[in-house]
């Protein structure tokens, strides 16, 4: 008896694709985008076959928003990287832009990354030189408008023992498809908050891989509240290059209806001293579905490692779902590393102790779901973000 | 006035109250004492509205209406308050938020105003020094790492800013040594007044001591099979329970 092969790429899903630069479009951009899209165009789009994409099947998602077959290419929309504009045009951007992420090999689902730098109209750039602190956030927003699709690159840089915070906030109308890309290099000692205010429109796709470089002793603290989108999925990769490199990927999700949301997440450590921390907080109602991989690898040089992975779910409905595959590969004999997962319900114990204080029943789990994901709430450094997300809650909650 | 009829509850398909039948007088003291398993904390339970005891049959009459109809918080709202043997833990939760919303909660329930932040904390700081309560107990989570005695102390605290008018005290004593057992009962006594029914639960004269009853109950084997005076609780201690559960002394 014969099986059917399951194919772990798509390259029929190519077809909903075209490349169709500007004219005016920088040369070396052209370049790119076209060596980015052959590569695309042969593998096509991953299958729930390739690990890292086994709970999000995003060829099905994609055959409900194409209305057949939905073509997408480089919207002709300003900004875009035109020959002589100055901060593209430098050559360590023009390498980033080119290049895929330092483990591309190892996993191989680079095929939305292709997506991507074959579809850039415009690449946002943000660089800090060497030991400037900038007190305040930069708040960068990304809209969406229906029927849109959308390769933002956003690029940053920070110098060494630079210091910075940034405020990713996806908003938008309607249905689109986001398919977002952020390159983050951290130099010796500096130090990125990277906020992600995922609030996109209820019909969205959102997709965004985040890939972090971190020299010796630099620290990246990133924050995701997602509450928006159809169907989301953020893919983040650290690898902490130089010793006493610290990650942090935390993170809240807060799911109805029938929202998707995929956390995939990576702490690569390939030098000694460094730690990095996993944590997400999940509140699933509705038929909703959240997913956590979360992995640490740990190469053989480095010794010493920390690493920490933590899901906790909190399932309001019978038909909410969540699922939760952490991992760990560890070469290195000197190592602490821990991880796990929670699902589970609100606890009665403590609904019935808030109620016999006079409490309705809504207040009281209200009371507990806030407390559920003040954990993370508390340790965000800034008070804006901070005030944001507490907000966004207390309005998620009284929907 | 609290009248219970022949009340019959179980848990996970086991009876433990058989036909208990109770009369609580306004303004007064009740102690309830009992050997263990003799059901004393499930009525404190099931007069607070617990969901995992099942009424099987029988009344609870409070001010003339149906207890056992009522949603927990409707109980605290008509002024039920059960102080827990073993009040619950609930990270997350700080102290202050969780009080200033029970008791702006009450209030809503019994049409008074609600306090703001302000009124809350000085009307908080007042009630926590009478009881000798840290301040700082407001801005830590409910109950989180708190001591046996802080506990208690929270417990009646709370008792305090909700103002009930029928407190069931579910084995305050338990857990306590005689200085914080002293500071708990001067805090349960400084409540005592003409409109106030308490229902006190322990397995030991000695909280009775501080906490001088009115009438005194024994239950046993899930029914109240003797009341007396203040004296039946000083038989208790020198002759034990075995008298009431058909069991030989030790």
């Amino acid at each position: 008896m014969r099986f059917p092969k399951k194919k772990r790429y798509l390259p029929e899903t190519a077809d909903m694709f075209r490349y169709a630069p500007r004219d005016d479009i920088a040369p070396w951009l052209a370049t790119a985008g076209k060596a980015a899209f052959d590569r695309f165009a042969a593998v096509g789009l991953p299958s729930s076959r390739l690990e890292r994409w086994k709970f999000s099947n995003i060829a099905t998602i994609l055959k409900k928003y194409s209305a057949d077959p939905l073509v997408y290419d480089a919207v002709s929309s300003d900004p875009h990287v035109r020959q002589g504009q100055a901060d593209a045009q430098e050559a360590w951007v023009r390498e980033l832009v080119d290049a895929l992420p330092p483990n591309h090999e190892k996993y191989g689902d680079m095929a939305l990354w292709d997506l991507n730098t074959a579809s850039i109209q415009d690449v946002m750039v943000v660089d800090i030189p060497e030991d400037m602190i900038v007190k305040d956030p930069i708040r960068l927003d990304f809209a969406g408008k229906d029927g849109a699709f959308l390769p933002a690159r956003l690029i940053i840089r920070l110098g060494a023992r630079a210091q910075l915070a940034v405020i990713e906030h996806h908003e938008g109308q309607g249905a689109y498809w986001r398919n977002h890309v952020t390159r983050i290099v951290l130099g010796e000692g500096a130090r990125l908050d990277h906020y992600r205010i995922q609030n996109d429109s209820p019909a969205a796709l959102h997709l965004q891989m985040t890939a972090i470089d971190l020299a010796a002793r630099a620290a990246y603290h990133g924050f995701t509240l997602t509450e928006g989108a159809s169907f989301a999925r953020h893919q983040a990769e650290a690898v902490l290059q130089g010793a006493q490199a610290h990650v942090a990927f935390n993170g809240i999700n807060l799911l109805k209806d029938r929202q998707h949301s995929d956390t995939t997440l990576e702490a690569e450590h390939r030098a000694p001293s460094c730690t990095s921390s996993q944590l997400l907080r999940s509140v699933v109602d509705d038929q909703a579905r959240g997913v956590f991989q979360g992995k640490v690898y740990v190469d053989r040089v480095a010794q010493k490692t920390d690493g920490y992975q933590l899901s906790n779910a909190l399932l309001l409905s019978e038909g909410a779902e969540m699922d939760t595959k952490p991992e760990l590969e560890i070469y290195a004999d000197d190592v602490k590393c821990s991880h796990g997962a929670t699902t589970g319900q609100l606890d009665s114990e403590p609904l019935f102790y808030l109620r016999s204080r006079g409490l309705s029943e809504q207040e009281a789990r209200h009371l507990l779901i806030e407390a559920f994901v003040g954990e993370v709430v508390d340790q965000l450094a800034d008070e804006s973000v901070k005030t944001l997300v507490t907000e966004r809650l207390a309005r998620w909650l009284k929907r | 006035m609290i009248r219970i009829e022949n009340l019959h509850v179980e848990i996970d398909g086991k009876e433990i109250l058989k036909g208990l039948d109770l009369t609580l007088e306004p303004g007064k003291v009740h102690a309830i004492m009992g050997p263990n398993g003799s059901g004393k904390s499930t009525l404190s339970y099931v007069l607070a509205g617990h969901e995992s005891y099942t009424v099987t049959a029988g009344s609870v009459s409070y001010e003339g209406k149906n207890l056992l109809d009522m949603e927990p918080e409707e109980r605290a709202a008509l002024g039920v308050f059960l102080a827990f043997q073993y009040p619950v833990e609930i990270p997350g939760v700080q102290m202050s938020n969780f009080l200033r919303t029970a008791v702006n909660a009450v209030r809503r329930l019994r049409d008074e105003q609600e306090l703001d932040a302000l009124a809350f904390l000085k009307l908080a700081r007042e009630k926590m020094k009478a009881l000798g309560v840290q301040e700082d107990m407001l801005k830590r989570p409910v109950n989180v790492g708190a001591s046996g005695g802080e506990k208690k102390r929270n417990e009646v605290l709370q008792m305090a800013m909700l103002e009930p008018r029928f407190a069931v005290l579910d084995e305050t004593d338990s857990g306590l040594d005689i200085d914080a057992l002293k500071i708990v009962a001067e805090g349960v006594n400084q409540l005592r007044n003409p409109e106030r029914t308490f229902l006190v639960i322990t397995h030991y004269q000695r909280l009775l001591d501080y906490i001088r009853p009115d009438i005194v109950h024994v239950l046993a084997q899930g029914r109240i099979v003797k009341t007396g005076g203040p004296e039946l609780a000083q038989q208790l201690e020198a002759e034990g329970y075995a008298a009431f559960t058909g069991e030989q002394a030790a």
